[in-house]
């Protein structure tokens, strides 16, 4: 299989309507981090009951989109899976971009976002046994083993890029898994303490990340006009479910343990409680149920409208479970004296969702976007297109023949040492 | 070796609050607006909690007084990533604002709730206050010169108080006590020595029945109840 990159042309009307919606967000969002910074916050929807809110949410939520999307590169430059191929560099892409957005939301999050260098003190400022320290070093580190992975994938080493893939994608197993130990190794919070947590967070984070890819593959592919091959989608589908009916499995397991210990009050609350249609409409419904019945059924699983449903649905679906968890998780009153804790003590937290929370969300969101479509014009990421654009796509091919001539040269001799 | 600890006899607590405002006047705590308590954004370095159990007429109400525990195997002093809780020597487990990131980890991880944040600039941003001594003299002055918005506050057991008590050569337990032990009309709370066996807190949690808030987390609080 011949697979070239080339950059998108960026030129159209569309693109840059989309750049410049995505830009007046982006610059709202900062607009309202800005404002969070200088009023404290007292602007956010967080409050000594539930300590974090959407930014770490999200920071969770696109670590873990990162993580499955570079886990599924792995499949072509380490597997030899050729059927990803055409999609593997815009997957590496996509996971830096996310946790880039990551670490940024990380640092919103922060009451003194100024001081985020104190994270990366390690083993002279920090304290090594905080699960943030850790996490620290592999958030950092992946950030660089991603660039470089990115690097030597352009370079078109493939032995290269072959051993930079096993690292990277070990390293992004380490970093979902670092992301559940925060919430797992916390013992005085009933329903996130569970050694299950680390290998649930991953398995989401398998799911969310083939989710988006999905999504974003082809949107990205139907928008600059380019062919899509139907066996590729219908693959990822394929995987999307397994990864589905494994998360489903750890979190019945996880409910379970906490149901059958004594201490079941607050996985009760977050199960029947006021918030608990949260959990079973999105995080069970949208992110379980109705992918599940689309990939299961035969007439469904081929059609690329149907799996690109599932996929949305498992997206948005897998976004209200890390807010499930952060927020109503944390919502139960702890126990701290045996009985009922009467008055403001012992009431259930709320959240309200403030427009700056909001606004700080959505900019961030558009701000990852937007580096995202800047990417794929000023980097050669997609396969070539088929149709309209063909003409300025081949001028930009002899810009650089030998590059890709070499490129598709070493690819093929790759093919053959892996079949 | 000192390990200060805090002794409250539940039989004498009438839930009167005054160690909860004792300790906002001697720290200086914000108070909060109505909006604020509302939300739960008021910061509490010291709260009390009535608890009930069983059904009336046949009812019980507890009234636990809950500063900081100061537990020696404190959650907080674990998870902090930047040093800024830590335990210091005398077992006071003390946060440290200029160190502080603001990453509400230690609120989290707090079994007791015993951690605010601060959501809001401090209108009274003072807390250097020229009688209190300096923790660190080779590094300036007070380790807080001034309250900001986005760190993390707790109860310090008025590590000034005893600072300086020990500084002058004052008894800490029976002259000096923290604010909230000061305050207690009741003279429901005793400080002091708990490696001192001559202590008071020693005394009293020799002779009398004794528990701790939530011992199966495995903290091993510095703080005790005196319960009959």
């Amino acid at each position: 299989m011949t697979t070239e990159f080339v950059a998108l042309e960026g030129k159209s009307r569309g693109y840059r309507f989309f750049a410049a919606v995505l830009a007046a967000l982006a610059v709202a969002g900062f607009v309202s981090f800005i404002i969070s910074y200088l009023q404290g916050h007292q602007v956010f929807g967080s409050n000594n009951v539930i300590p974090w809110g959407m930014p770490i949410v999200l920071a969770i939520y696109l670590i873990g989109l990162s993580a499955g999307s570079l886990i599924l590169s792995s499949l072509t430059y380490v597997f030899g899976k050729e059927e990803y191929r055409p999609i593997a560099r815009m997957a590496v892409f996509l996971a830096i971009v996310l946790i880039f957005g990551a670490m940024l939301a990380i640092a919103i999050d922060l009451g003194r976002p100024e001081k985020f260098w104190r994270l990366f003190m390690f083993f002279y400022l920090n304290n090594m046994k905080s699960m943030f320290a850790i996490n620290g070093i592999l958030y950092g580190g992946y950030f660089i083993i991603s660039l470089v992975y990115l690097g030597i994938i352009f370079s078109g080493g493939h032995r290269a890029s072959r051993i930079m893939g096993i690292i990277a994608a070990g390293w992004a197993v380490l970093v979902h898994m670092g992301t559940g130990a925060i919430f797992g190794f916390i013992a005085a919070r009933e329903t996130w303490f569970s050694p299950i947590k680390p290998l649930e967070f991953l398995s989401a984070a398998l799911t969310s990340g083939v989710a988006l890819l999905i999504v974003a593959v082809i949107l990205t592919l139907i928008l600059s006009g380019r062919g899509l091959k139907k066996e590729m989608v219908a693959s990822l589908g394929r995987l999307l479910m397994y990864f589905i009916v494994i998360l489903l499995i750890l979190i019945i397991v996880d409910k379970l343990t906490h149901l059958y210990s004594p201490h079941r009050e607050a996985t009760l609350y977050m199960l029947t409680g006021q918030y608990s249609w949260i959990f079973w409409g999105f995080q069970i419904g949208l992110a379980v149920v109705i992918p599940l019945a689309i990939l299961f059924t035969p007439k469904f699983n081929k059609n690329i409208g149907w799996i690109v449903t599932a996929a949305v649905s498992v997206v948005i679906g897998v976004f209200f479970e890390r807010y499930y968890l952060v927020i109503p998780g944390a919502a139960y009153p702890m126990q701290y004296y045996p009985g009922k804790i009467e008055g403001v003590w012992g009431a259930t937290g709320s959240f309200p969702l403030t427009p700056v929370e909001i606004l700080l969300s959505v900019g961030l969101i558009a701000f990852l976007a937007l580096i995202f479509i800047l990417g794929l014009k000023y980097l050669e990421l997609l396969p070539p297109g088929e149709t309209v654009k063909e003409v300025v796509k081949e001028n930009e091919e002899e810009a650089r023949p030998a590059d890709n001539a070499a490129e598709t040269s070493e690819r093929r001799e790759g093919d053959n040492e892996g079949e | 070796m000192t390990r200060w600890g805090m002794v409250i006899d539940l039989d004498k607590c009438t839930g009167c609050q005054s160690c909860s405002v004792a300790c906002k006047a001697e720290n200086n705590v914000p108070h909060g607006s109505p909006e604020e308590h509302a939300k739960r954004q008021a910061p509490f370095w010291h709260k009390i909690i009535a608890v009930s159990s069983g059904e009336y007429p046949a009812v019980r109400i507890d009234l636990i007084p809950m500063p900081c525990m100061h537990c020696d195997d404190a959650p907080c002093v674990t998870v902090c990533p930047a040093q800024a809780t830590y335990r210091r020597e005398d077992g006071i487990v003390i946060q440290d604002f200029r160190r502080c990131i603001g990453c509400k980890y230690c609120i989290v991880a707090c079994p007791y709730g015993a951690r605010s944040f601060n959501y809001k600039e401090p209108e009274e941003e003072e807390y250097h206050r020229p009688d209190l001594p300096p923790e660190r003299a080779d590094r300036g002055t007070w380790p807080f010169p001034h309250r900001v918005h986005g760190v993390v506050e707790k109860c310090t057991f008025c590590f000034h108080r005893i600072d300086e008590a020990i500084k002058e050569g004052k008894k800490v337990g029976e002259e000096v006590v923290p604010a909230c032990a000061e305050a207690c009309p009741a003279h429901a709370i005793a400080f002091g020595d708990l490696d001192d066996p001559e202590s008071q807190v020693s005394r009293l949690l020799a002779s009398r029945q004794w528990m701790r808030l939530r011992e199966e987390m495995g903290t091993s609080p510095k703080v005790f109840y005196l319960t009959g």
